[in-house]
């Protein structure tokens, strides 16, 4: 067991990072210590990352050297915003230190000498003292392995300076290529590029507020406002989008975010506050503004080109931009699965043949899928087809008789049967060499189910499908699993009811 | 002397639904303002058909007696709900709680295609709970766009009670657009529901070249409830027997149960064609 993190009264103590803990124990004997949850940490972080959206768009986690603890912002022009450079460093930092951490900061030209100055000389850096200022410092500003600074102090390289003039194949083949990778990219010789937690927008809109807001209703009003600004904003551009986030600051570092999705890409203001309404209606429960609401961005994503549309005495009015208006409505509040409809899959098991996927995420329908006319299918099909007790008349019969859910019935009429075979040439059993774990296969079905009710295999195998009339006109589309003679006795399952 | 009485009729239900703000029945005043004066009157349109007519913008209840009578209740639902669809109301939205999918089953689109129902237009709704589906209900009708919006609820909550009953009624009458609520079971609730129906299947009729198959699907329909305004009221507690046709539904000779030895008969030597645009059953 090792330390990894002090506090500074741990500090002051003379303890390490790195260092052991019966030894650290020994040199202080009433040393606190807590075993360290990474998981937890990097999740915080992360959280903590997202909170800082606020400055900057573009804000990422260096993971280079520690999974949490490096935190990149890249301020490529909002330094005005905060009135210049050192005015944006000193309120992050500032902002920081009155929370209770710990923080140094720097700005740089390069991700790699920000972070070299963070580090070991907090401050900003112009360009052109890039070199100077980074040759004073240790090697190990430069992100490099343990081992390969082990390696440079020894030869006595122990300043950036040292390696500038350096033989680079000599360097290359004594410490590796990541020692020059990391050398070119302080200086800038090589891009490099960061991973924004938080996707980029292009178009959105914010408000900060002076004093942080907490009601839900003050969030949806400040929403309305930004969705007209954007609007604006993309109607200038002639363009429209589909998908709408909206990120609440808190002033605890969090940040939540509530998305919205649109069928077609729109700019209506409006449209999109409302939206906002019905999604806000879906999470009442969960809305924590904790201390408050400081900022509010409204972004939006997959922006297409939308024509403007004239409203005028000739419009023809279909009632399309109407239904998908209310499928937008009601997709968020009730949650992206919830309005479904059917699409037609090319296969003939009768489960597989209709995909029920949401209006809002409409695919492209395949022409070759639409099942032939007159096809004898029920009016509604039970999501699990349901065991039943049959006696037949002849073994390859129709039922006579059959029990489901407990009732009896005399079946009076009968059609069939329609043999639907399973599909060898699809269920890849004899293609595969290495058979599918059937856990696998299961984790398809993820209908509700009765209570006691199993789960249907449905690539098994032959299926004999009938359509059966009781005495009082019920009618229900029943099949029977494999044939009589065969090593397992058949099984008969209800699959559908007619009108 | 038959024809300026019926104008005269005519002219006072346009008047009552003018006050009770409510559609007439426009196809039978169409029907009837183009045939010139002197004409004696025919049977056109069947009394089944007067019955099953229902303006758009109504409550409706449909009722099964058990759960597994949900294939016959959703068929005739999809049948009255079928003629609905025109111009710009070109969908028709079905609800479901989510829970209860394996209960009474989901509508199969393949099916709905053999019932005349183009599985494009109806959109499936799975709701999580019973507060929710009553606001989809709500904000469906209030769409222009949604020809009829089919609720289907295997249980009797408490929620559903008068207040929303007649909450939704209204809304669907402002909207114009008609909601149909399924329901199972013979309890009945008071409801302000327009229509009500009790649907149950009936063997059906025996095919000319397979005795052993079944016919096209028979609905008997009890109306339980019919205040469309008028005289509609006349209809109530009236029994159709119904054949689901390529053509829509077709009314064949009833089966009087003796209940309703007391309500007008409907005795038709043939199966009547039913309305202009359907052809002879067959």
């Amino acid at each position: 067991m090792r330390l990894v993190a002090l506090d500074a009264a741990a500090e002051a103590a003379r303890l390490t990072p790195g260092q052991n803990l019966s030894d650290a124990r020994a040199l202080v004997s009433n040393l606190e210590v807590r075993e360290i949850d990474r998981a937890y940490i990097e999740q915080v972080f992360a959280d903590f990352a997202d909170w800082h959206s606020n400055a900057s768009p573009i804000v990422a986690v260096m993971t280079d050297v520690a999974a949490f603890g490096d935190l990149v912002l890249d301020i490529t022009g909002v330094q005005h915003l905060f009135g210049g450079e050192d005015k944006l460093l000193r309120m992050l930092v500032g902002r920081l230190r009155a929370l209770g951490f710990t923080v140094s900061g720097a700005i740089a030209d390069t991700v790699g000498a920000a972070w070299a100055l963070a580090h070991f000389a907090p401050g900003i850096i112009a360009a052109d003292q890039l070199e100077t200022v980074l040759a004073e410092l240790p090697v190990v500003a430069l992100r490099l392995e343990p081992s390969q600074v082990a390696g440079l102090n020894q030869m006595g390289l122990k300043r950036i300076g040292q390696l500038y003039g350096r033989d680079r194949k000599g360097l290359q083949a004594r410490f590796g290529a990541s020692l020059l990778l990391r050398l070119d990219q302080v200086l800038g010789r090589i891009e490099e590029r960061i991973t924004p937690r938080i996707p980029v927008a292009e178009y959105h809109a914010e408000r900060r507020f002076p004093e942080p807001i907490g009601f839900m209703d003050d969030v949806l009003m400040t929403t309305r406002d930004l969705a007209i600004q954007l609007a604006l904003r993309l109607e200038a551009e002639g363009l429209g989008a589909q998908s709408f986030h909206l990120f609440l600051y808190r002033v605890d570092h969090k940040v939540m975010t509530l998305s919205v999705n649109s069928a077609r890409a729109t700019r209506d203001a409006d449209h999109i506050a409302q939206l906002f309404i019905h999604r806000s209606e879906r999470l009442e429960g969960e809305y924590d503004a904790g201390f408050g609401i400081d900022m509010i961005r409204l972004a939006a994503s997959s922006v297409s080109p939308v024509e403007s549309a004239q409203i005028g005495a000739f419009e023809i009015r279909d009632g399309a931009a109407d239904i998908e208006r209310l499928y937008d409505r009601m997709t968020s509040r009730l949650g992206p699965f919830a309005l479904l409809r059917s699409k037609f899959i090319n296969t003939h098991i009768p489960e597989q043949a209709v995909k029920l996927e949401p209006v809002v995420a409409r695919t492209e329908d395949d022409p070759a899928a639409v099942p032939p006319p007159g096809l004898v299918r029920p009016l509604r099909l039970f999501p699990t087809p349901e065991p039943i007790n049959v006696i037949a008349e002849v073994p390859h019969g129709p039922p006579m008789r059959m029990i489901w859910r407990r009732v009896a019935y005399k079946v009076q009429k009968a059609t069939g049967p329609e043999r639907i075979e399973a599909e060898w040439w699809r269920s890849g059993k004899r293609l595969a060499l290495v058979p599918r774990h059937p856990q696998a296969e299961q984790a398809e079905t993820g209908l509700p189910q009765l209570p006691g009710l199993q789960p249907f295999q449905s690539t098994s195998t032959v299926r004999d499908y009938y359509v059966i009339e009781d005495e009082g006109g019920r009618r229900f589309w029943v099949f029977r699993v494999g044939l009589y003679g065969a090593e397992a006795t058949p099984r008969w399952f209800l699959h559908g009811l007619f009108a | 002397m038959a024809s300026l009485a019926t104008a005269e009729l005519d002219a006072l239900r346009a008047k009552i639904a003018a006050i009770e703000k409510r559609p007439v029945l426009a196809e039978g005043a169409a029907e009837r303002a183009v045939r010139p004066a002197g004409v004696p009157q025919m049977p056109a349109r069947s009394e089944a058909a007067d019955i099953l007519a229902a303006p758009a913008g109504v409550l409706h209840e449909v009722f099964a007696d058990e759960q597994r009578l949900s294939g016959t209740a959703l068929g005739f639902t999809l049948g009255m709900a079928r003629s609905l669809i025109g111009g710009e109301r070109q969908a028709i939205l079905y609800l479901q709680l989510a829970a209860e999918a394996q209960e009474l089953g989901l509508p199969y689109s393949i099916g709905l295609e053999r019932f005349g129902l183009d599985p494009d237009k109806l959109v499936i709704g799975r709701i999580e709970s019973l507060t929710e589906l009553l606001w989809a209900i709500e904000e469906a009708i209030a769409c222009r766009a949604i020809a009829g919006v089919i609720a289907d609820l295997a249980g009797h909550p408490k929620a559903l009670d008068f207040t929303v009953s007649r909450r939704l009624s209204m809304r669907a009458a402002a909207a114009g657009t008609s909601a149909f609520i399924i329901r199972y079971g013979r309890q009945r609730e008071a409801s302000a529901a327009k229509l009500r129906w009790r649907v149950m299947a009936a063997l059906s009729a025996e095919q000319r070249f397979d005795a052993f198959a079944p016919g096209p699907p028979r609905f008997v329909v009890e109306v339980e409830k019919r205040r469309l305004g008028g005289t509609s009221q006349r209809a109530e507690n009236s029994r159709l027997t119904l054949d689901w046709t390529e053509n829509g539904f077709v009314s064949v000779e009833p089966r009087l149960g003796p209940q309703f030895s007391n309500s007008t008969p409907i005795s038709r030597p043939q199966p009547a064609a039913l309305g202009h645009r359907l052809s002879q059953a067959s």
